[in-house]
């Protein structure tokens, strides 16, 4: 095969066997690689789509898609697909790094992972060969001491992505973290991993990739290399700030939810901004494989908070800080740098500390129940609330488990701010509506990464939308879902999107893999994978009852900032979704659209 | 007397964070004073012809002038205009 290498490797932790398998090739023209492809496979392969994420028989998926690795610029994506812990949806985290290509340069599209190991192991890969080796020594162990020691093990070249105590520990939101800074992050796929005794996953590839037609694909990825070149943002804005450029101008938008969503503007907002950063704690930047924007950063403090690493980006700078009340940039780096050695998503993290802060607010909490002084803009707490939790110790313990558990288990669900029990990051859906329904519609709850209308909206790419208008936005947001789908599971950033679209997914895709696919194909296949999503969550119990966002952001106007007086118009714009996407009114897809997709009901 | 503020490579132009203009009846005459005040980088940046470019994002209060009326954005004394460069992140 082209494009994607034609091998899936199914191992076996229960009994310790693996083998490999010919990669099913309808199924991957269908559902493209990475989070589509995957997807398909744990569905068909588990079968019981009521299984507990955290026993045996959930399985865990490492998956590129058919652009990682290969010279496409930014094709350096991989995803982690299980069932998720935090929302029993379907978990599909993506990560860049360097451990995606290097899977696919040992000659595998996917890993599976079945059964759950008798002790801890770990997975090491050298182009065929493959073996599962104890990890006893390695257990307890944070995520840069696990794969510095494995480097050692296996071959000083190899990439590592494994879970550090969070994981372990079964830290609802725990992380798979690859190349020690690059996290898998949300909806617990760490946890999933740690329930099996799988403490990493160790690769080293040295065989190349084949495209179909190598001309024709130098010619198009040069094509798309010069529009991202071109572009303002993934050529001077990502470089020179990283994501974090965002905190000003949604902050100046009156969007940036502060102290858990009580309102949307940030009076210190420029302390923790990317500007700010990159004037005082960043070293350098830095890109995952292929990239030609660089927008990771790598950053050291000092002081009360010092440490090194990488980050923060936006959605954890906005969580540590504006959502915590917290202007310390300091705290808010080391908070990442924690997450990252501990195995923990950011976002989930802070939003569940913000929640416990406004819980502490309201006299809810006690401290002698936190053990400590939980006032919005404690940094000292907020960062010794991070390692608690990734340790499971004292009040840690409870954070653990995100903020929907922890508020319902106070009888406070709704200082949740969480959509399908997942934390919504960075944008207030008061001053955003489309991202009120972004959140609301996602089928892996809240995230932003699932049809970012952000960028029209805010950013006015690829055109300018107003952000208090409803009527355009579920066309719009049916396109961003659909098109994100397939950029997810093609292995490309997904930041490509501010430069390139279907047409120059497809015209890769294409010459890639000899497949011939158009951008009408490629937004198709990303509706499939919409939908196979769609149909997973109906069947493990959702109902468009759960496509919905906290009430606040639908009752409480936003009290003070520009966008004052503001509400969520969610329950508008919802029906109006469920029509352009071809489903009933009770957001069911139609037996036409199915027939439209090739898909049937699970 | 209006408050602008200045971000992300923006800054590179104007030296500072922020600054104040006495008064100006639209957008257009505001960016034209900031022109005047800045020099020719960032007359440059921020106009393309007459118009006010599309590669800044400018809110004036909270709201991009995309959805106001652009350049011809009325000011009133005691507004705050941001000014962006082409940003993007998440």
């Amino acid at each position: 095969m082209y494009g994607w290498t034609g091998n899936v490797l199914r191992v076996n932790l229960t009994d310790g066997t693996f083998r490999k398998e010919p990669l099913r090739v309808k199924d991957a023209e269908a559902f493209i690689g990475a989070r589509g492809l995957a997807s398909k496979y744990w569905i068909d392969d588990v079968k019981d789509l009521s299984v507990d994420p955290l026993s045996p028989r959930n399985n865990l998926l490492f998956a590129t898609g058919p652009l990682t690795g290969t010279l496409a610029t930014s094709g350096g994506r991989y995803e982690v697909v299980c069932k998720a812990p935090l929302t029993g949806a379907l978990a599909a985290s993506n990560s860049g790094g360097y451990f995606g290509p290097e899977l696919k340069y040992a000659g595998y599209d996917l890993i599976i992972f079945e059964g759950k190991a008798p002790k801890p192991v770990y997975l090491y890969i050298y182009n065929d060969s493959v073996e599962i080796r104890d990890a006893s020594a390695l257990w307890g162990k944070t995520t840069h001491e696990t794969t510095d020691a494995l480097l050692a093990e296996t071959d000083p070249d190899a990439k590592v992505a494994c879970i550090g105590p969070a994981g372990e520990k079964g830290v609802l939101f725990a992380a798979v973290i690859n190349d020690k800074h690059r996290a898998a992050g949300r909806s617990g796929v760490g946890a999933v991993m740690g329930s099996k005794n799988l403490k990493a996953v160790a690769v080293r590839g040295t065989k190349g990739l084949k495209v179909a037609d190598p001309a024709a694909f130098l010619k198009v990825v040069g094509e798309a290399r010069k529009k991202l070149a071109a572009n303002p943002v993934t050529s001077a804005g990502l470089p020179a700030y990283g994501t974090n450029v965002l905190v000003n101008i949604l902050n100046q938008a009156g969007g940036l939810p502060t102290r858990n969503f009580q309102t949307g503007h940030f009076e210190e907002a420029d302390a923790i901004s990317g500007e700010t950063l990159a004037s005082t704690l960043l070293v350098t930047k830095k890109g995952c494989a292929g990239c030609t924007s660089a927008c990771g950063r790598v950053s050291k403090t000092t002081g009360q908070f010092a440490g090194s690493g990488e980050g923060p980006e936006y959605e954890t700078a906005w969580s540590f800080g504006a959502d915590c009340g917290i202007s310390d940039l300091s705290a808010v780096t080391k908070a990442n740098f924690l997450c990252n050695e501990l195995g923990i998503d950011t976002i989930t993290m802070g939003s569940t500390i913000a929640c416990a802060m406004e819980l502490f607010e309201k006299g809810i909490l006690t401290k002698e129940e936190t053990g400590m002084d939980l006032s919005f803009g404690n940094a000292a707490a907020m960062v010794e609330m991070v390692k608690k939790t990734g340790l499971r110790e004292g009040f840690g313990d409870k954070l653990a488990l995100g903020s929907w558990r922890l508020a319902s288990s106070y009888g406070h669900a709704e200082l949740s701010m969480t959509a399908k029990k997942q934390e919504m990051p960075a944008y207030d859906p008061r001053a955003l509506q489309g991202m009120g329904l972004e959140y609301a519609t996602s089928n892996r709850g809240g995230c932003h990464v699932r049809g970012y209308l952000t960028s029209p909206e805010i950013l006015g790419l690829p055109q300018k939308l107003d952000p208090d208008s409803i009527e355009e936005k579920p066309a719009w947001l049916k396109a961003f879902q659909d098109l994100t789908a397939s950029f997810d599971s093609s292995g490309l950033c997904l930041f490509t999107t501010f430069a390139i679209g279907a047409e120059e997914l497809a015209a890769q895709m294409a010459a890639a893999t000899g497949v011939p696919y158009t951008a009408e194909q490629v937004m198709k296949a990303g509706e499939r994978i919409w939908n196979l999503e769609r149909l997973f969550n109906l069947a493990v119990g959702f109902t468009s009852a759960d496509d919905t966002i906290p009430s606040r952001l639908m009752n409480e106007p936003i009290p003070t900032g520009p966008a004052k007086g503001k509400i969520s118009r969610l329950p508008e714009m919802l029906p109006r979704y469920y029509e352009v996407r071809g489903w009933d009114e009770s957001g069911v897809p139609t037996d036409a659209k199915l027939a439209e997709l090739g898909l049937a009901r699970l | 007397m209006i408050r602008v503020l200045f971000f992300a490579t923006i800054r590179n132009l104007t030296r500072e964070k922020q600054a104040t203009v006495p008064s100006a009846a639209t957008v257009r005459e505001l960016i034209e004073a900031l022109s005047e005040r800045y020099g020719k980088a960032f007359r440059d940046e921020a106009f393309e012809g007459n118009e006010v470019s599309g590669r800044l994002i400018v809110m004036v209060n909270g709201r991009s002038i995309a959805h106001t009326g652009g350049g011809s954005t009325p000011l009133s004394d005691g507004d705050t205009v941001a000014i962006f460069p082409l940003v993007g992140g998440g």
